[in-house]
C-alpha cells in the first residue's frame, strides 16, 4: 500500500509537478484544443452542409473526408501531419510543433463533428425548413438562422462529449516534441516520469485533464438543460394571466 | 395587406368577375417520378377572393397550394401572380414567396425564437427591417390577432389554436398578395378550430385573397366565395360556394360531401 500511494501520490513530486502544469501545461493544453475545437466546428459544419447536399457531387468528398479521417487512428494523423507534412517541405507553422498539433485535431474533430451536425440537422422537422423559404428566406439564410440553430440544440451533448475528446487528444501533440513554454500537460508529466520512475506527475496531469473536462460537461448540461426547457420562467410569468383577452373578441373590435 | 382585419371591407367579386386577378393558374402539372399528382390545373382568383379547395387526400389540393408558391416547383403550366410569371428560369422564388403567405397544417413555428420573433426574423432577414421597426410590425399584426400578451412566450406554451395563430400573424406580417392555407384547422382540437377559423373568416372579410384547402365544409359554406373540388390532380368541379356545396353538379362530389358531412 505504501508502495502504491509512494508512487502515485507522492506530495514532494505533486508539488513539485502541479505549478508548471498549471501554468505551463494548462494553457497549452488549452490553447491546442480550443483552436483546434474551434477549427473542427467551423469545417464540421461546412461538412454537415455538404454531407446534407441534394448533389452528389458535394456529399461526395464530404463522405470520403469523414470516412477517412474517422478511420484513422488519431496517432497516425497526428504523425502524418506533425511529422510527415514538415517533412514534405509543407510547413505553414514553420518548426511550431502547436501549429500542427491543432491542425491534426482539428481535421479529426471535424470529421466527427460534421456527423454529429448532420445528424442534428437532419432530425430538425422539414416543415422548419418549409416555413422558413415560405416567408421568402433564402435556403442559406433558413439554414443559418432556422436549422442550424435548432440542430446544433439537439446534439449539445454529443458535441460536449466530441470537445473533451479533443482536450484528452491534444496529448499526442507529444509526439512531435517541444520546447520549453510551448509543453502541454501530458509532455510535462511524461517528461518528469521518466526523469524520477515516480508516476505522481502523471496522476497530477490527470487531475488538470478532469479540471477542463468536468466543468465543460457540467456547463454543457446546464445549458442543454435551459434550452429544452426553453424559457419555461417566462412561461410562468406569461401564462400568469391566464385570462388572456380571447381572440374572436379581441378581434371583433 | 388590404384594409384592417377590424374594418369589414366589401367583398370583392365573388366568381372571379373583377378585373383584377390575383393569381391564375394555367394547365398546371406535377409529377413526383411515375405518380402524377396535378394533371392539368387551370384556376383563376380575383383580388379579394375567399377560394376553398376540397377534396380527398391524395387528389393534389395540398400540392396546388405548395406550387402556388414554389415551395414545389411546377412540372409544367404557368402561374402568374399579380400579372406577373412565376414560374420557369429566371424568377426569383424568394421574392415571389415574400408575396404569397401560407400557413401550415402543423403550424411549423419556429420553437427557438419566442412568439415576437417568429414574427419578425422574416422582416429582418428579407424585408431587412431594423430591430425597432420590425418590431412594430409585428406587434401590430399580434395584436390584431388578440395574441400581444403572448409576444415574449415560447410557441412550446402555446395552445394549438395559439400557435396557429402565431403563424398567420407570421405570415401577414410579410404583408403577402394572397394567403395559401394548407390544412390550417387540421391538426388542432376541436374546441380550437374555431379560434383560428374566425381568424380566417375576419381576414377574408377584410379583403384578403385567401386560398385555403380545407376539411371544414361549414366554414367553405359560409366563408368561401368559391368553391373548388379536386379529384385525381383536376379540378372536378368549381362553383359559388354554398350552390356548389348544396347542390353539387358530378356525382364524385355528392360522394364526397356525402361521406364527410
Amino acid at each position: 500500500m505504501h508502495l502504491f500511494l509512494q508512487t502515485f501520490f507522492n506530495p514532494d513530486e505533486l508539488l513539485k509537478a502541479f505549478p508548471l502544469l498549471l501554468t505551463e501545461g494548462l494553457r497549452n493544453t488549452l490553447l491546442i484544443a480550443g483552436l483546434a475545437i474551434v477549427f473542427g466546428v467551423v469545417l464540421g459544419v461546412l461538412l454537415a452542409m455538404l454531407l446534407l447536399s441534394h448533389r452528389r457531387w458535394a456529399r461526395l468528398p464530404a463522405r470520403i473526408y469523414v470516412d477517412v479521417f474517422r478511420g484513422l487512428p488519431a496517432i497516425v494523423t497526428v504523425s502524418l501531419v506533425g511529422l510527415g507534412l514538415p517533412s514534405a517541405g509543407i510547413r505553414p507553422f514553420g518548426r511550431d510543433p502547436l501549429g500542427y498539433a491543432v491542425l491534426a485535431i482539428g481535421l479529426i474533430s471535424a470529421a466527427y463533428l460534421a456527423e454529429i451536425f448532420r445528424s442534428g440537422i437532419q432530425a430538425v422537422p422539414s416543415g422548419q425548413l418549409s416555413a422558413a423559404r415560405s416567408l421568402g428566406m433564402s435556403y442559406p439564410t433558413a439554414m443559418r438562422v432556422i436549422v442550424v440553430p435548432q440542430g446544433v440544440r439537439n446534439v449539445l451533448p454529443a458535441l460536449a462529449g466530441q470537445f473533451i475528446i479533443d482536450i484528452k487528444e491534444s496529448a499526442l501533440v507529444y509526439l512531435l516534441g517541444l520546447g520549453l513554454g510551448q509543453r502541454e500537460l501530458y509532455f510535462i508529466a511524461q517528461e518528469r516520469q521518466a526523469a524520477t520512475y515516480n508516476s505522481s506527475a502523471l496522476v497530477a496531469a490527470g487531475a488538470c485533464y478532469l479540471l477542463l473536462t468536468i466543468p465543460l460537461t457540467f456547463l454543457v448540461n446546464r445549458l442543454d438543460l435551459r434550452l429544452r426547457n426553453g424559457g419555461r420562467k417566462q412561461n410562468r410569468a406569461a401564462t400568469a394571466p391566464t385570462a388572456l383577452p380571447p381572440a374572436p373578441s379581441a378581434l371583433e373590435v | 395587406m388590404a384594409g384592417t382585419l377590424s374594418e369589414k371591407n366589401p367583398r370583392a367579386g365573388t366568381t372571379g368577375t373583377t378585373s383584377a386577378t390575383a393569381i391564375s393558374v394555367r394547365d398546371l402539372h406535377k409529377r413526383y417520378g411515375e405518380v402524377e399528382v396535378l394533371r392539368g390545373v387551370d384556376l383563376d382568383v380575383a383580388r379579394g377572393e375567399t377560394v376553398c379547395v376540397i377534396g380527398r387526400s391524395g387528389s393534389g389540393k395540398s400540392t396546388l397550394l405548395k406550387c402556388m408558391n414554389l415551395l414545389e416547383p411546377p412540372t409544367a403550366g404557368e402561374i402568374h401572380l399579380g400579372g406577373d410569371l412565376i414560374t420557369g428560369s429566371g424568377v426569383d422564388v424568394d421574392a415571389v414567396r415574400t408575396r404569397v403567405g401560407m400557413v401550415f397544417q402543423h403550424f411549423n413555428l419556429f420553437p427557438h425564437l419566442s412568439v415576437l420573433h417568429n414574427v419578425t426574423v422574416a422582416l429582418r432577414k428579407v424585408r431587412k427591417l431594423g430591430g425597432d421597426a420590425a418590431d412594430t410590425v409585428a406587434m401590430t399584426q399580434l395584436e390584431r390577432l388578440g395574441l400581444a400578451g403572448l409576444a415574449h412566450s415560447r410557441p412550446s406554451q402555446l395552445s394549438g389554436g395559439q400557435q396557429q395563430r402565431v403563424a398567420i400573424a407570421r405570415a401577414l406580417a410579410m404583408e403577402p398578395e394572397v394567403m395559401l392555407f394548407d390544412e390550417a384547422t387540421s391538426a388542432l382540437d376541436p374546441e380550437l378550430v374555431k379560434d383560428v377559423l374566425d381568424v380566417m373568416r375576419l381576414l377574408a372579410d377584410s379583403g384578403m385573397t385567401m386560398i385555403a384547402v380545407t376539411h371544414e365544409i361549414g366554414f367553405a359554406r359560409e366563408v368561401a366565395d368559391r368553391v373548388i373540388f379536386m379529384d385525381e390532380g383536376r379540378i372536378a368541379e368549381s362553383g359559388p360556394a354554398r350552390r356548389t356545396l348544396e347542390h353539387p353538379e358530378t356525382e364524385r362530389l355528392g360522394e364526397f360531401l356525402a361521406r364527410v358531412l
